[in-house]
């Protein structure tokens, strides 16, 4: 089958020998090498059918913004929301619904002087330690791309930590400003989706004390106690702490963990909606696969049973995966979340030394 | 739209928790049935790669120090005996591989976690240090603060793991002759000052890199087993095997 060579433009010669594996690109549309065991031949059939509703969303979405630039939060955009929204129009939904393009807008060469104040060498440093360190199986974070975003994914890590001392930068903000800049490819609309993210949407994540995370955390356990009894029986039995096996899912917002395309469709949500949507997704993910986390024996086990969960048809099917999390772990009121993470945040602070 | 493959598969798979050494008949393996993933694992990607290797005694064993310092490169190149330079990804939160070790006619299981480096994941990563059975304390032989910051990391493993924790200090990245600003010596010196035994390691050319796993597992067995008539002292273990390699002694 080598000879089944893709030409520049795409178009595929011998296509009536080729496999799944030649009819698909190396790296995915986002710039991320594919695994080596990457299984081209679900992907494809996957994407035949994803290609469809791609499509017929498009169309909707291009008839909803009629060439508007701006747009107003109301049902029927949420709704377009949870249903995906086309690559091409996501830089301009995540900055109207996050209030990113209202900062944006109200300060006009803020980034730009963020960038030209005096550079904090301890910041400069830590966020060096991680940029080649940040997506090295992707194309454009590779020094020698010619759109290369690693510059970009520095002044936007640098602007932050200057905006936002108290923060200043925090592994896994790497990821998010990387995605970010995926998506938007443009550095100042990247930072004020940050700032939105880490300013308004998330509690304190990535702060010194990380107090957001481990009060989330906590929540999490709460949810899992009242929602899905059994699995909350194992982490305890086992004596398994929360941060253990879900730290990575808050702090990275699903980077990493869930696939690339899965991850976007959940930061439409959470863009739209709110942090409750990572909830949705936690829950969604253990309440589907709680038979395989009952059945670990050990916290090595209930540890491996976490990163299987995170992996396979269930979560590749992102559109499906995303009507499921409004379905499967049931109501999750703003009401209830607040009032636990009231409970958790003082029960944290209380264990603080 | 997906970067791996479906788990598939089912396989066994033979882990104690950790906490005190668990201490098995050999051979006589409890063994629990999980679907597990494929066994390839992506480097940058550390992952639970299980194997239904059989063992006798299990120990945990942490990797810590600053950001970027190597810590999961050391763990790959000795987990895989692979290094692919520019291939990781900084560590978020923490993590854990297996890997079991033949020492004497015993099979030695490791339990290696890997920590985030930055200083605030360490109250997230602290509540692991009681548990641990050893550590390897790592600095980067490039990076000036990483070492300075050692006597700060000491501190803190005296705070929070038990008080018989096997500890060796580990300067990484010797391979860097170019880069480097941290003598052998200042080394040798600090890890005296302290106590602990010390060599320097290369996750990229793969100096020492087995030989700091052997000596903490043999550490661990030897104290586990309490054979009267074997003796074992990891300092004079460490400083043997180093000559014998003919690579960092003069």
């Amino acid at each position: 089958m080598d000879t089944a060579i893709k030409s520049t433009n795409g178009t595929r010669s011998f296509m009536n020998q080729s496999t799944a594996k030649d009819r698909a690109d190396r790296v995915d549309p986002y710039g991320f090498k594919r695994s080596d065991d990457f299984d081209y031949e679900s992907y494809e059939e996957l994407m035949s059918e994803y290609l469809v509703i791609l499509t017929r969303r498009s169309i909707k979405w291009t008839r909803l913004l009629k060439g508007k630039r701006k747009v107003q939060k109301n049902v029927k955009l949420k709704r377009y929301v949870r249903k995906g929204i086309p690559n091409e129009h996501r830089a301009l939904i995540w900055m109207a619904a996050s209030g990113g393009q209202d900062q944006l807008e109200k300060n006009p060469g803020y980034y730009q002087s963020m960038l030209l104040s005096h550079h904090d060498s301890k910041l400069v440093e830590t966020i060096r330690t991680d940029l080649n360190r940040t997506f090295p199986d992707n194309v454009l974070f590779r020094k020698t791309s010619d759109q290369c975003l690693l510059k970009a994914l520095y002044n936007v890590l640098l602007a932050y930590g200057h905006h936002n001392p108290s923060v200043g930068y925090c592994q896994g903000m790497n990821f998010v400003a990387g995605y970010l800049l995926l998506i938007t490819r443009d550095e100042e609309k990247s930072f004020w989706l940050m700032d939105a993210l880490i300013g308004r949407i998330l509690p304190d994540y990535y702060s010194p004390a990380m107090m957001g995370l481990k009060m989330d955390q906590e929540v999490l356990g709460e949810l899992v106690k009242l929602k899905i009894p059994r699995v909350w029986q194992v982490m305890v039995e086992h004596n398994v702490m929360w941060t253990l096996v879900v730290s990575r899912w808050f702090i990275c917002l699903y980077i990493d963990i869930l696939p690339v395309e899965t991850v976007l469709r959940i930061w439409d949500c959470l863009f739209y909606e709110g942090s409750k949507i990572l909830f949705r997704v936690a829950l969604t993910l253990i309440h589907h696969n709680q038979a395989v986390i009952e059945q670990a024996q050990s916290l090595p086990d209930i540890c491996q049973a976490f990163k299987q969960i995170t992996q396979g048809p269930f979560v590749e099917d992102c559109h499906a995966f995303m009507q499921k999390i409004f379905t499967e772990p049931g109501s999750l009121s703003m009401a209830s979340l607040t009032k636990l993470r009231t409970t958790c945040r003082g029960r944290v602070a209380e264990g603080e030394p | 739209m997906s970067r791996k493959k479906a788990a598939k598969g089912k396989a066994t798979n033979s882990s104690p928790s950790a906490g005190s050494p668990a201490v098995k008949g050999s051979g006589k393996t409890a063994r629990s049935s999980i679907v597990q993933m494929n066994g390839v694992v992506h480097p940058s990607r550390p992952s639970v790669s299980n194997s239904n290797e059989f063992y006798d005694i299990a120990f945990k064993v942490m990797l810590v120090g600053d950001s970027g310092v190597g810590k999961t490169c050391l763990l790959v190149r000795f987990k895989d005996g692979a290094f692919l330079a520019g291939s990781f990804i900084s560590t978020v939160g923490i993590d854990f591989r297996n890997k079991v070790l033949t020492i004497d006619g015993v099979k030695v299981k490791l339990q290696i976690w890997d920590t985030a480096g930055q200083e605030r994941f360490r109250s997230v990563t602290h509540a692991y240090y009681r548990d641990a059975h050893a550590l390897l304390l790592l600095y980067d032989v490039t990076n000036k603060s990483s070492f300075d910051n050692i006597q700060a990391w000491l501190t803190e493993i005296h705070e929070y793991a038990q008080q018989d924790v096997v500890l060796m200090l580990l300067g990484n990245k010797a391979d860097a002759t170019n880069n480097r600003v941290v003598k052998r010596e200042d080394g040798e010196k600090l890890a005296k000052e302290f106590g602990v035994p010390f060599m320097e390691t290369s996750a990229r050319s793969g100096l020492n890199v087995e030989l700091a796993f052997t000596a903490v597992a043999r550490e661990l067995k030897h104290r586990s087993m309490k054979d009267p008539s074997e003796t074992f002292k990891l300092h004079e273990y460490v400083n043997m095997e180093m000559k014998g390699a003919g690579c960092c002694r003069t």
